[in-house]
């Protein structure tokens, strides 16, 4: 019923939008990024209302088969996920979805002691309840748990206990992508009026740039002051931390560089673009020819190396944004304006 | 070196010589900062967690200053030694909101806190004459308490209170967007009674910072946690009188503040009060009184600010420039530039 309300008032939303996209002309470097983000998101929901499927035909008939298209439906949702992740203004600011989604780092373990609570619950929860409890259970996270965890022997997956959850994780994530994209298209006509997107949307991509920098890869790397540590990877449960950097850098060629290089063709300055797709693809056949995951490469030397290979390339992808091009355009960053309290 | 000295005319002193912030440095190191008004003479002092907002201890030497939220620390600043006189832990399972208040006599302090097991915003209450002892806690019966000062008459505190739910095990996820039920509140300061609690006029506008003038009026800021396309009065007034308002400015004035305001500080010789919007890279000049616009002005990540005791006010920009404003100048003067990032309040 829910699912069903969702798609019609999706339907109903991309028709109402349709005229938007033949309004001007010549587009606008922020007509590129709000159409290409646009689809990201369609894309971000499509993958997310398959794995609800996916989900719900595996805990009908658990068998191996449906296990794995399981497995390959989550990736393929969460990398969807990091394609649109360098948006971090707009809609998905609302009721901190962007937290909802991917809960991380998780320095006390919360998900697992959530998704542990949910499993030794007496009654299964369902989209409702997962909407009402913390950001720790409601994402891709929570999920990967459910589907890696070594805990996870017992119950096994295919208990209805463990099932019921999934499906009710899985049914919150489609309805969550699902408002998301119809809220991006509502969110067209202001983004497209108001001239400070522009610099919105090159600090959102620098920020995500740092974050990939000194989070992603640095933290669990142990190259900022501390040492080593697993755990602050993302989806070091599931080996794919690497494999999501990928599709992060992925999408910042899909959703962002055609923007960018309208932008710097507007700045005279083409350049710059030029530099960054270059670097850019530079650090994705880097990123591609490494292992899927982190956590094995902190142990062996050669793997280590590429790695930082790797966090070099994005070291120098940041600062080719956040620096050269970010001063061509004259953008200056605030301290209280990106973090105030 | 002799040092220069220090001026204190405490609560509301005359003159601004000395001030003080929570800054970064470029690296991204945290540090409680004073700084004379030439910008140049100052100190620093190391601190392990990001500060905010402080105060000033009446009848004393001593400045305090307060870890963000989540943060777990408040410190004391000798202004004689310019050193750390004391660190005081909020204890486990409380943290702190950046910002505290003492009473007339400088003994009582009362500072915003969080109790983590039911998310309860208290006022807590220490004893400034005993080593900070914690002396007890007052409920606000709501959520994410964040500025208070103390009303002239000495007994009522004035508390912005949020609305917002966080837990430092999530970080700074904000936990409860979609059930948020910010105030501006009235507290009795002695029996800890909720005297008044004015709600602003959406859920999601959270009320957080906030300056009472002489006779008693308050003027306070919000921060809008809702859809980002839309608008919503970002300023409200609670007058002498009690009565309780928004204030009806130009939509395009309220556009210009995208959805945040900063600090909030009267002049203490007019009802000129000023409020800075970091986001907005902008000051409003605002005629309390009568609730009008008088100034708008761009200034870049306007974060702190306070009154030079002349009638204008001295800013902090978060991009490290110190400005003064005033009613008559067309554009904020610069009147120093720090290597520092400065939080968005100045003590």
């Amino acid at each position: 019923m829910i699912a069903s309300l969702r798609r019609l008032s999706l339907l109903a939303c991309a028709l109402l939008a349709a005229p938007l996209s033949f309004a001007t002309d010549t587009p606008t470097p922020r007509d590129i990024w709000h159409g290409a983000v646009e689809m990201q998101y369609a894309e971000l929901n499509a993958a997310s209302e398959r794995l609800e499927a996916s989900a719900t035909r595996f805990c009908q008939r658990p068998d191996e088969a449906l296990k794995q298209r399981l497995e390959n439906d989550w990736l393929s949702a969460y990398q969807a996920w990091q394609a649109v992740r360098f948006i971090q203004f707009g809609p998905i600011e609302q009721n901190s979805r962007g937290w909802q989604l991917q809960f991380w780092p998780d320095r006390k373990n919360l998900v697992g002691s959530k998704v542990r609570g949910w499993l030794k619950a007496a009654e299964a929860p369902d989209a409702q309840d997962i909407a009402s409890d913390s950001v720790a259970i409601q994402g891709f996270p929570a999920l990967e748990y459910l589907l890696y965890d070594d805990a996870m022997n017992e119950p096994a997956l295919s208990d209805p206990a463990a099932c019921d959850l999934m499906q009710a994780i899985t049914t919150h994530l489609a309805d969550t992508t699902s408002a998301l994209h119809r809220d991006w298209q509502a969110f067209g006509e202001h983004y497209l009026d108001t001239a400070d997107y522009t610099e919105t949307t090159l600090a959102s991509a620098i920020q995500t740039l740092e974050i990939l920098e000194d989070k992603r890869l640095g933290e669990p790397m142990g190259l900022k002051g501390a040492p080593p540590n697993s755990y602050l990877a993302e989806a070091w449960r599931s080996g794919q931390s690497v494999r999501l950097i990928v599709s992060s850098l992925e999408g910042l060629r899909t959703g962002f560089l055609p923007g960018l290089t309208a932008l710097l063709r507007k700045a005279d300055a083409l350049p710059l673009a030029e530099a960054f797709r270059e670097q850019l693809d530079k650090t994705l056949v880097q990123a591609s020819e490494l292992p899927p995951g982190l956590v094995p490469s902190l142990d062996d030397e050669e793997a280590f190396r590429g790695l930082q290979s790797l966090y070099l390339d994005i070291s120098q992808l940041r600062h080719l944004l956040g620096n050269e091009i970010a001063g061509e355009l004259g953008l200056v960053r605030g301290f209280n304006s990106s973090d105030g309290d | 070196m002799a040092l220069t000295p220090l001026s204190w005319a405490l609560p509301a002193r005359e003159e601004a010589a000395w001030l003080f912030s929570a800054v970064d440095d470029p690296s991204g190191g945290h540090f409680i900062a004073g700084v004379a008004l030439d910008g140049q003479t100052r100190f620093m002092i190391d601190v392990p967690e990001r500060c905010h907002g402080g105060c000033l201890r009446p009848n004393s030497r001593q400045a305090m200053l307060f870890a963000r939220r989540p943060g777990t620390r408040m410190h004391v600043i000798d202004g004689d030694s310019r050193q750390l006189a004391h660190t005081i832990a909020a204890g486990k399972g409380y943290h702190f909101y950046g910002h505290g208040v003492f009473d007339l006599s400088g003994r009582y302090l009362y500072v915003t806190a969080n109790r983590l097991e039911d998310s309860a915003g208290l006022v807590r209450v220490y004893d400034a004459t005993n080593g900070y002892a914690h002396l007890r806690d007052m409920p606000l019966n709501g959520i994410g308490p964040h500025e208070l000062r103390l009303m002239p008459d000495g007994d009522t505190l004035v508390i912005g209170l949020g609305g917002i739910q966080t837990h430092p095990d999530y970080g700074r996820v904000k936990l409860n967007l979609d059930t948020m039920a910010p105030a501006l509140m009235l507290m009795d300061r002695h029996s800890g009674e909720i005297l008044a609690r004015h709600e602003p006029s959406h859920h999601q506008l959270s009320c957080r910072h906030l300056d009472v003038a002489a006779d008693g009026t308050v003027i306070a800021g919000y921060q809008f946690e809702g859809p980002e396309w839309e608008a919503h009065p970002l300023i409200c007034r609670l007058d002498a009188d009690g009565h309780f308002s928004e204030l009806a400015l130009p939509v395009d004035v309220t556009d210009s503040l995208k959805h945040y305001t900063a600090s909030v500080a009267f002049s203490r010789v007019s009802t000129t009060v000023i409020v800075t919007a970091p986001r907005g890279n902008r000051v409003l000049l605002l005629d309390a009184a009568q609730g009008k616009l008088v100034a708008s002005l761009a200034l870049p990540d306007a974060a702190g600010a306070r009154c030079d005791g002349n009638g204008g006010f001295l800013v902090s920009s978060g991009q490290g420039g110190l400005y003064r404003v005033t009613l008559g100048s067309a554009t904020p003067e610069l009147i120093a530039s720090l290597e520092m990032l400065w939080d968005n309040h100045l003590t």
